[in-house]
């Protein structure tokens, strides 16, 4: 991973088709509010698949929070809206299926050398796409757990709504 | 500006913002919002709206007079997950009424799928109708990111997605 993509920098600004090839850019779907960004290798990968599951339950409590959800991989937007349809998932999947970002972001699952994917790598993002945390999943135990997502989530609404504090009458 | 007054009416009314024909009679037209309120009072994500916009398709959704639910209702938030979960039609808005009432919605595919607007999740709400709405009235909201269905503001119909107006 590019030596950069830590804590406190900035993640490029990526554009790319969404599952219905509409084009996307990072910061106009961050939309100012807090983002989950997950690059994942594929449809195809089991662990992906389970890991997948539990953010479809996690969607539950995003979609009331004023909190987003993105995902990446190099699995053409058909492929990628298939998968998500299969999960009923109802966050943005992001195509790379030209790999574009592949090497500029240093996330070239190396050991893979049949699909060529991403290595699965979770950020919290601020709207200003300022990095909070990064996981490096390529070992299922190295991914966020649901508590550390909520956990990252609650530090930046903390800091970017101004009425975290309840507002006195 | 997020949003605009949205009427269906029996004749083109002079001042509005955009209007066109309906296939079943009469005129959808679109207002400024700060304008006065047309009868009905219901809000369109101002994206929708489009002076230039084609003709399409659409599956319009309208709460009898006087009826409206909580947006925050179950039915209204299971409608948003099932059209956030379905193909993304091109243009659709819910229709809200005050800052937090659910009255309809409206739902177009330019390219003519009609089995996506017969499936219309809002239509499990109140009455719809399929008709063809002539040019000159819609435009195009693009798919929010998901899985959002939160309004961001008071009065601000979905799929209107920040704080910012």
């Amino acid at each position: 991973m590019r030596d950069d993509l830590k804590p406190g920098s900035s993640f490029p600004d990526l554009e790319l088709p969404d599952h219905a090839g509409n084009p996307r850019r990072l910061s106009e779907l961050t939309g100012g509010d807090p983002l989950v960004l997950i690059f994942y290798r594929g449809w195809w990968c089991p662990k992906e698949q389970s890991f997948f599951r539990g953010l479809v339950a996690f969607q539950d409590e995003v979609e009331v929070a004023y909190t987003r959800l993105v995902s990446v991989s190099v699995d053409p937007p058909e492929v990628a809206a298939a998968f998500r349809a299969g999960l009923a998932a109802r966050w943005t999947f992001l195509s790379d299926a030209e790999r574009r970002y592949l090497e500029e972001l240093d996330l070239l699952e190396t050991t893979d050398t049949l699909h060529h994917p991403y290595v699965p790598t979770a950020f919290t993002l601020y709207p200003d796409l300022t990095i909070c945390s990064v996981w490096n999943g390529y070992w299922v135990w190295g991914r966020p757990s649901l508590e550390e997502l909520r956990r990252d989530l609650r530090t930046i609404t903390k800091a970017i709504r101004p009425d975290w504090e309840v507002p006195s009458a | 500006m997020s949003w605009c007054w949205l009427a269906r009416t029996d004749e083109r009314p002079p001042g509005a913002l955009a209007a066109a024909t309906i296939s079943s009679g009469g005129f959808l037209a679109a207002f400024a919002s700060d304008g006065p309120a047309p009868p009905g009072e219901r809000k369109i994500d101002a994206r929708a709206v489009d002076p230039d916009g084609a003709s399409a398709l659409a599956s319009l959704v309208l709460a009898p007079d006087g009826v409206t639910i909580a947006f925050d209702d179950p039915a209204v938030s299971g409608a948003l997950r099932a059209a956030l979960a379905a193909p993304w039609p091109g243009v659709l808005s819910t229709l809200v009424v005050e800052t937090s009432r659910f009255a309809g919605a409206l739902t177009a595919a330019r390219d003519g799928d009609r089995a996506r607007l017969r499936s219309d999740p809002f239509a499990r709400i109140f009455p719809a109708e399929i008709v063809e709405v002539g040019p000159g009235l819609l435009g195009t909201t693009p798919p929010p990111t998901g899985p959002v269905i939160q309004r961001y503001g008071g009065g601000e119909p979905w799929p209107w997605d920040r704080f910012a107006g």
